[in-house]
């Protein structure tokens, strides 16, 4: 990997997209959802980026029923997450674009990378996010008849209120001492 | 339709000639979830035409297990078990990214021994993971026998995964920041911390040559038989530009003739300080995609053996917070995997656990170009290019 | 001795050595293919495992017979017999030395071929009475394969009845002496090779058992069978190995002669050296069956109609111009 090659994929995506960031290696740029589908087809045909990695969906809540919510406060919202490569060099794009939880609905990838297919099928039962004109748009995994879109940070994991998982407890010690630490001190 | 009789409508009887094609009409033929070669609880609604397949629905979802909704409540380290079982076949690989990403958002620099440790590790489970491949695609097009031969010599390495992480399918062995002690090193004290299993160096060079002769062995057994020649050139041709739409990546993308492998590319493991080769096919055929695995074990073989020679000492654990929390961040690591790119989106909010896992497994992207690549295709081509696709069915339900 | 009495002995003999070829078979199956795939085979049951054939037969015995609801079960209960009729049937032919045969038929290999192919009813109305989509692909699969090598069987056999001038099996062998030796370095060789193939073809052994394919159809046409119906198909297959092969060393091999052994002890020889001359083609035929894939259905049949007919009836022509010429 040639790490001036790399800066200059960098600069030319960022003079192209004015809403975009690198935080750890990983450069993400931010569009509107109407231009949603456009800027796959620019990404595709002017960045070589032809390798369709995957797409998924984030549920922004503040009202989280596991894990942990968020620091600051956020605006309730989806965001669609999509990831393209090239085929000879380690160039990446996440992209990604927000939508009202009101009404989620964005258009669907599937006549520019045939390979969103299945992932939007995936963000679509697990987000319930109405991805339009997609061929095929029904549940990947689940049964049919299943209820309730299992990503959603407000979907509760039934056995946790049953029994709460440890969780911060680190059962294993650092190879310098086997204490083992607990928060909880019991 | 309920037409009248009338006299200027009726067939006149030179006309309505016999039809001597037989109306048919497709079977519908399910396969799966329980059959022997959709490798687990893959199910395949077939509509057939005598042999010939007019068109496959994948139906997948048998074996979801919800593992980004379980990473939502468990904490870093508590995600390394639940990647390992993504796909069991190469378990030690499917933890490298996830760890590399979390120590990326910490900016945590891991030390060079234990990145070494890693990277021989996971190239142990790419040749037990291709093993289990040249047993298992020979076995579907009906040769019985490379199997037993390819479990044999997959035992040895399998050994030394277990000697050195105590599991031979699950081993759990990376923390963040470094690997922990192996599991068959001597008692582990503060001051002498004995990081590989006595032996190991000895032992891996002596696994190593056997693997090299297995691989010897398996292309003169299994791709120099005719048989299975024929069963394999020139069907399920998979076009570049079809998987690079459909994001299918690893051995199979290379077998149809892409130069992609992020050893190369990427760096998250120090792959750039060894001499390896990879594999390229050219038709992008089963028999590719069979000969591209099969050169790759050769080569992981030969990594590491570099590797041994080329260890460096030092600490194998990095100084980290006893209590694991992620400042807040989004990144995206990934890496090579025996059946190809696999990668976590991580997004932190600064937890004890990730705000949300997006887990990009290789096996999902591969199969989606079923429907595809099946249609047309015989019914023992199917089983043909199932087997070459080489999935496993965590890896593609999560 | 009356013709009922004799008539009794000899089905009860044949009844007797049918299965127990098959186990013989079984068990050098097993252990071959252990010993091709490294690894010690059935160890544990009596004798080293050397029982364990008959343990197997005894567990699907005591198994419980299991007919699907919508199976048409007349069919389905007789699809066994078929199979097993045909290959016990083939037994009246085989000649364990020029007295110890069931019948020396005049018509002896015309009779070997009409007989052989009784087995495709069995196995297509198997498939088709399972009221299963697996079976009844893998009958059609069977019943394709039985009559497209039916033909390069047929055809390979008349070359050795050209040049023995005679469709006894005993009379075939006694040519073979007369000459010196054995049909398959005497003319026939391609002919053994073809009827080989066909054979093994007809068995549905790997690399013809496409109508089986456990990888694709499950199990194909005896999917749905379960207990002794389903030993019957599993022990008539390892019955029909033994007869084909016996039947190959019969026209090809000599039978039941060896050079240089005096002929007035045949009796005596004559079935030991048939049954060697037997288990040493079923390992050939079990050898090749651990190292080869099985065939694609197309090719298959490509195989039958282009390489193999062809051939025998090149064989054919230039048998008898050599007939004529010589």
């Amino acid at each position: 990997m040639n790490q001036s090659d790399q800066n200059e994929f960098v600069n030319s995506i960022q003079s192209k997209f004015q809403n975009s960031s690198v935080e750890f290696d990983t450069l993400k740029i931010e569009v509107d959802s109407h231009s949603w589908v456009d800027t796959h087809k620019t990404l595709k045909a002017e960045f070589n980026l032809k390798f369709f990695n995957w797409l998924s969906a984030v549920d922004w809540d503040n009202d989280v029923k596991i894990g942990d919510a968020p620091k600051e406060p956020v605006t309730p919202s989806f965001e669609i997450i999509s990831c393209l490569s090239t085929t000879n060099s380690d160039d990446l794009v996440i992209s990604s674009t927000k939508i009202s939880k009101e009404d989620p609905q964005i258009d669907s990838l599937v006549e520019v990378f045939g390979g969103a297919n299945w992932h939007e099928r995936e963000a679509y039962e697990m987000f319930g996010i109405n991805f339009l004109n997609h061929p095929n748009l029904k549940k990947l995994y689940l049964p049919d008849a299943y209820e309730g879109n299992p990503l959603l940070k407000s979907f509760e994991l039934i056995s946790r209120e049953v029994k709460p998982w440890p969780g911060d407890v680190d059962v294993e010690g650092m190879p310098e001492d086997n204490i083992v630490v607990s928060e909880e001190g019991s | 339709m309920a037409q009248t009789m009338d006299p200027n409508n009726m067939p006149i009887l030179s006309e309505a000639s016999v039809s001597v094609e037989i109306e048919t009409e497709d079977m519908t033929l399910n396969i799966g979830p329980q059959h022997p070669s959709t490798h687990g609880v893959l199910r395949l609604v077939a509509k057939i035409n005598g042999e010939k397949i007019s068109s496959v629905e994948p139906v997948l979802g048998y074996m979801h297990r919800g593992y980004e909704k379980l990473a939502e409540v468990r904490t870093y380290p508590q995600v390394t078990t639940l990647v390992n079982r993504i796909d069991w076949v190469s378990g030690f690989a499917n933890e490298i990214p996830f760890i590399a990403g979390a120590e990326k958002l910490m900016e945590i620099e891991v030390p060079e021994r234990a990145q070494y440790i890693r990277l021989i590790l996971t190239e142990m489970a790419r040749i037990s993971s291709h093993f289990v491949f040249n047993g298992a695609f020979p076995l579907e097009i009906g040769a019985l026998t490379p199997i037993f031969l390819a479990m044999e010599d997959r035992e040895r390495v399998l050994d030394l995964l277990e000697s050195v992480t105590g599991g031979r399918f699950h081993p759990n062995f990376n923390r963040i920041g470094g690997v922990k002690p192996a599991a068959g090193a001597g008692p582990t004290t503060k001051k002498d911390i004995q990081d590989l299993p006595a032996g190991f160096y000895h032992d891996t060079k002596v696994a190593m040559q056997k693997v090299l002769e297995a691989v010897d062995r398996f292309e003169d057994l299994i791709g120099g038989n005719e048989v299975f020649q024929i069963r394999t050139k020139n069907v399920g041709v998979l076009p570049k530009e079809v998987a690079e739409e459909y994001g299918v990546s690893g051995p199979i993308l290379r077998a149809s003739g892409v130069e992609f492998d992020l050893r190369k590319q990427s760096n998250y493991l120090p792959y750039d300080k060894f001499d390896f080769e990879i594999p390229i096919g050219e038709n992008g055929d089963c028999f590719d995609r069979w000969s591209v695995r099969t050169s790759e074990m050769r080569e992981s073989a030969k990594i590491i053996l570099q590797a041994i020679d080329d260890m460096p000492s030092g600490p194998i654990q990095a100084k980290v917070p006893k209590v694991i929390k992620v400042p807040k961040g989004q990144t995206y690591v990934r890496a090579e995997n025996p059946k190809g790119e696999m990668g976590y989106y991580i997004i932190s909010e600064g937890g004890l656990g990730p705000y949300r896992l997006k887990i990009r497994t290789a096996s999902f992207s591969n199969i989606s170009i079923l429907p595809i690549m099946l249609e047309g295709a015989l019914l023992p081509d199917l089983i043909a290019i199932m087997g070459s696709l080489d999935f496993v069915l965590g890896d593609v339900d999560r | 001795m009356s013709f009922s009495t004799e008539l009794l002995i000899k089905v009860l003999v044949v009844l007797a050595t049918a299965p127990v070829m098959a186990l013989g078979l079984t068990l050098l199956e097993v252990k071959g293919s252990a010993w091709m795939q490294r690894r010690p085979g059935p160890l544990h049951v009596g004798l080293r495992g050397f029982i364990f054939p008959l343990a197997t037969a005894a567990k699907y015995l005591q198994k419980e017979t299991i007919i699907p609801n919508d199976v048409d079960e007349p069919v389905f209960k007789w699809a066994p017999a078929w199979v097993i009729a045909a290959v016990v049937g083939l037994f009246t032919i085989i000649p364990l030395s020029p007295t110890l045969i069931v019948r020396d038929l005049e018509l002896g290999v015309f009779f070997l071929l009409a007989i052989s192919s009784i087995s495709t009813i069995g196995v297509l109305t198997a498939g088709w009475s399972s009221a299963n989509k697996f079976s009844l692909m893998g009958g059609l699969r069977a019943a394709g394969q039985l009559i497209a090598y039916e033909l390069p069987l047929i055809l390979s056999v008349v070359g050795v009845v050209i040049q023995a001038e005679t469709m006894s099996t005993v009379g075939i062998v006694e040519k073979q002496i007369e000459f010196g030796f054995p049909f398959v370095i005497s003319g026939q060789g391609i002919a053994f090779i073809i009827f080989m193939i066909a054979a093994t073809a007809e068995m549905m052994r790997t690399p013809f058992d496409m109508p089986i394919g456990e990888s694709e159809l499950t199990m194909g046409f005896f999917t749905e069978y379960s207990g002794i119906r389903f030993l019957i198909f599993y022990i008539s297959e390892y019955i029909n190995l033994f007869v084909m092969c016996a039947i190959a060393s019969t026209l090809f091999l000599g039978g039941y002669h060896v050079p240089l052994l005096p002929t007035e002890w045949v009796n005596f020889y004559g079935p030991l050296v048939l049954i060697g001359k037997t288990f040493l083609l079923a390992f050939i035929l079990i050898a090749i069956r651990w190292s080869f894939p099985r065939f694609r259905e197309d090719q298959l049949q490509t195989l039958a109609w282009k390489v193999l007919i062809p051939l025998s009836l090149l064989n054919i022509m230039a048998t008898a111009i050599m007939k004529v010429v010589f």
